[in-house]
């Protein structure tokens, strides 16, 4: 996906709102826009797909997160930005940058510190 | 510091200085502080195992994550398990206990407690009906578990350091520490020096006590006395209220400085 038509989706545009990342300067748009549609193609899902996966529907009727799939996920991340050969802090951060579009799109999930 | 102080600058803290080592000393201080809690029985309830993080393998300590505590193994340089230990349910063990206070004059026959009740009639009465309730054992030790990290946590803040509670695969745990089976994991608690505003631009905000307590009965609410209010803030347990755009800013530098989402 091209950083537009990631741009585009209402997850993302959720992302930027409550991350209130549209004061960042556009590379640092450009580069998040272009992380995140780089792991939905990794991870064959639109950015929209890839939020409400990570949700299920409780027998109560009530919306929960998948433990299993956003350990999927998770693992998917790692493996993303291994293949796409970042190391060290920008490993981290990279990582890091996807899982904050989840967060705001309410899948609760951590990343890992760099302590440098 | 002033006690009032320690107890109105206590914060969860959830960013610390990774590599600032945490003093032994401190960490001593602060388990005597545990030690010091009031306990029932005086029984050693609680239990603390500290693991100094830089001492865990790297497997073992991604084994120990969960998806609420992640980073905060990677920042905290301490991590202290506490349990809290159901070999009080003997009631032997409760049995002595009991004595010991009772010839130490800290219970006494001015309220009823003697070394023969203790001996003849306390197991039977007290003791043995109220353990064989595992609810009862169970609320026992936890909460008096609970006395004593509330007391190593405030120790914390008055030696300077930040600290935060929080579960952590407690699986992994057991297979790498080998804790008793008797022993109920509580709390593990982070400590290290806070990497962020150790207060935090304010406290969490809190109802007010007349919303929580209340004086007779139920239907009357506690009302506090402004004056009263106005000098535990000059005291400093009482804080302002945090500032959310400030603790947002700070957040943001914080989550960029340790490649976090932001």
């Amino acid at each position: 996906m091209n950083p537009e038509e990631v741009a585009a989706a209402p997850s993302v545009v959720r992302w930027f709102d409550s991350a209130r990342l549209h004061s960042d300067t556009d590379d640092e748009k450009q580069l998040r826009l272009t992380l995140l549609g780089g792991f939905c193609d990794h991870y064959g899902q639109s950015p929209d797909e890839l939020a409400a996966g990570l949700t299920r529907t409780t027998k109560a009727g009530e919306s929960a997160i998948s433990a299993k799939r956003r350990a999927a996920v998770d693992a998917a991340i790692d493996e993303f930005v291994e293949k796409s050969g970042f190391t060290g802090r920008d490993a981290v951060v990279n990582g890091n940058m996807i899982r904050s579009f989840l967060v705001h799109n309410g899948i609760f999930i951590q990343g890992r510190a760099w302590r440098g | 510091m002033e006690f009032k102080q320690v107890l109105g600058n206590r914060r969860s803290i959830r960013y610390f200085e990774p590599d600032k080592p945490v003093e032994k000393e401190k960490i001593q201080t602060m388990l005597e502080a545990a030690n010091r809690a009031s306990r029932s029985g005086n029984i050693d309830y609680w239990k603390a195992l500290v693991v100094y993080r830089d001492d865990l393998d790297a497997e073992t300590l991604d084994a120990l994550r969960v998806p609420t505590t992640t980073a905060d193994l990677d920042l905290a340089p301490v991590q202290i398990y506490f349990f809290a230990d159901c070999s009080y349910a003997d009631p032997a063990n409760f049995r002595k206990n009991l004595k010991e206070l009772v010839t130490l004059g800290a219970l006494n026959p001015s309220h009823g407690w003697s070394d023969a009740y203790v001996d003849e009639n306390v197991v039977g009465q007290i003791i043995t009906p109220m353990l064989s309730d595992p609810a009862v054992v169970g609320w026992m030790g936890t909460i008096e578990t609970g006395l004593a990290i509330s007391s190593a946590m405030l120790t914390a803040v008055d030696e300077g350091l930040g600290c935060c509670l929080h579960a952590v695969n407690m699986e992994t745990a057991k297979q790498v520490f080998k804790y008793p089976d008797h022993w109920i994991p509580c709390w593990t608690l982070l400590v290290g020096y806070p990497a962020e505003d150790p207060l935090t631009g304010g406290q969490r905000p809190r109802r007010s006590i007349s919303s929580l307590a209340f004086m007779n009965n139920l239907d009357t609410p506690f009302e506090e006395d402004p004056a009263v209010t106005e000098k535990l803030k000059a005291q400093g347990l009482i804080q302002n209220e945090i500032d959310a755009d400030k603790r947002a800013a700070e957040v943001r530098q914080l989550a960029r400085r340790f490649g976090l989402p932001e």
